[in-house]
């Protein structure tokens, strides 16, 4: 990385503008809205086998997104403002195949993750959106990896669901399991 | 017929060449890049698009594909060589047209700006040069040129009673814009 470059951290942990925090959460909040409509039109592009392997990936993956753009978007309301949601999409119609739509999820996931990583030292020391943001990182981590683990073990597993898990950060229901099935 | 010409073209044009979307991501590599060796995060190309990073993150494969951006182990961008002459060549094209714009057809600086803005990636190089070389001609200070622009200035247009003429083939076109919604 350029050593010139500045940190993403623009404005320290507790002394941070209100008004920026709420910004920067408007924008989390669009980054899981977009990828909630991305994943809901992406499955569609997908023919045959690769549509059946990969519905339920999808299905749970717009249930979280859109669980995670509402936990955000209470927090948001939480401090006193209403939720500004800026999303411009226009998604092709072309048919795709699995490893392209997992190699584009993957992008979209790690984004997410990476913009909470960003986020998360203008929250540092406030009580409640700090323990918030940790527990979307350690979610948005997993998902990376799970999307990653997929893709390099070149479809010989399959995305399918498994019993519902307790704990913060919404609901992990995706799984990966081996099935020998070539992408 | 005309219209399947268009059709084709813009088929063509959307299978091969850089997109309004496409352009400005180039642009904006090379506009945040450019303090810091080229290289700019997704995070400061979402902001200055006013997009998402996970747009910028999908718009870019598209880029990559085509060789005209890299990424490195940090998830930076920068722009290829060849990207890099895409965003020359886009840019050239903004001057060209908003110059002429600007100061030919008098169009005033911030409308010249947003019009140069949506035409700079869609006209092919050589309509660009061609472009350029009919404003070096007005503004070359040569009597014939001077003369021209003289009288394209103070020409008061004037659309005949039959909202007809050589320019309009019996549907006044000057009436279509002015009265578009």
């Amino acid at each position: 990385m350029n050593s010139n470059m500045p940190s993403s951290k623009t404005t320290p942990g507790p002394s941070a503008d209100r008004r920026d925090i709420v910004d920067d959460l408007n924008r989390l909040m669009a980054e899981e809205a977009e990828a909630c409509l991305r994943y809901f039109q992406m499955r569609f592009r997908l023919r045959g086998k690769d549509y059946a392997t990969a519905e339920l990936f999808f299905e749970n993956a717009i249930e979280e997104t859109m669980e995670h753009a509402n936990s955000i978007a209470q927090q948001i309301r939480a401090l006193g403002h209403i939720p500004t949601l800026r999303v411009n999409l226009s998604l092709g119609d072309e048919p795709m195949r699995l490893e392209t739509a997992l190699g584009e999820a993957l992008d979209v996931e790690q984004q997410a993750l990476d913009a909470y990583k960003d986020f998360l030292p203008r929250v540092e020391g406030d009580p409640v959106l700090e323990p918030f943001i940790r527990r979307q990182i350690e979610v948005e981590t997993e998902h990376v990896q799970e999307i990653r683990d997929f893709i390099n073990a070149k479809g010989t597993m399959k995305l399918v669901t498994k019993p519902e898990r307790t704990g913060q950060g919404g609901s992990r229901r995706r799984a990966l399991k081996s099935l020998k099935r070539p992408l | 017929m005309i219209y399947q010409t268009i059709v084709d073209t813009w088929k063509e044009f959307e299978a091969n060449e850089l997109t309004h979307s496409g352009a400005h991501h180039l642009l904006a590599i090379y506009e945040v890049g450019a303090a810091y060796g080229g290289w700019a995060r997704v995070s400061d190309i979402a902001r200055r698009l006013n997009i998402t990073r996970g747009s910028v993150s999908i718009n870019l494969r598209t880029l990559k594909k085509r060789g005209w951006v890299q990424t490195d182990e940090h998830r930076l961008v920068k722009l290829s060589p060849k990207g890099l002459k895409v965003v020359h060549a886009v840019m050239a094209k903004r001057v060209i047209v908003k110059t002429f714009l600007r100061d030919v057809l008098g169009i005033p600086e911030s409308q010249a700006e947003i019009d140069s803005c949506k035409i700079e990636h869609l006209i092919s190089h050589s309509t660009g040069q061609r472009l350029a070389h009919f404003l070096q001609f007005l503004t070359s200070g040569a009597p014939a040129s001077r003369r021209l622009l003289q009288q394209f200035r103070a020409f008061q247009a004037t659309c005949p009673a039959s909202r007809t003429c050589d320019i309009c083939k019996g549907h006044c076109l000057i009436d279509e814009l002015k009265y578009a919604i």
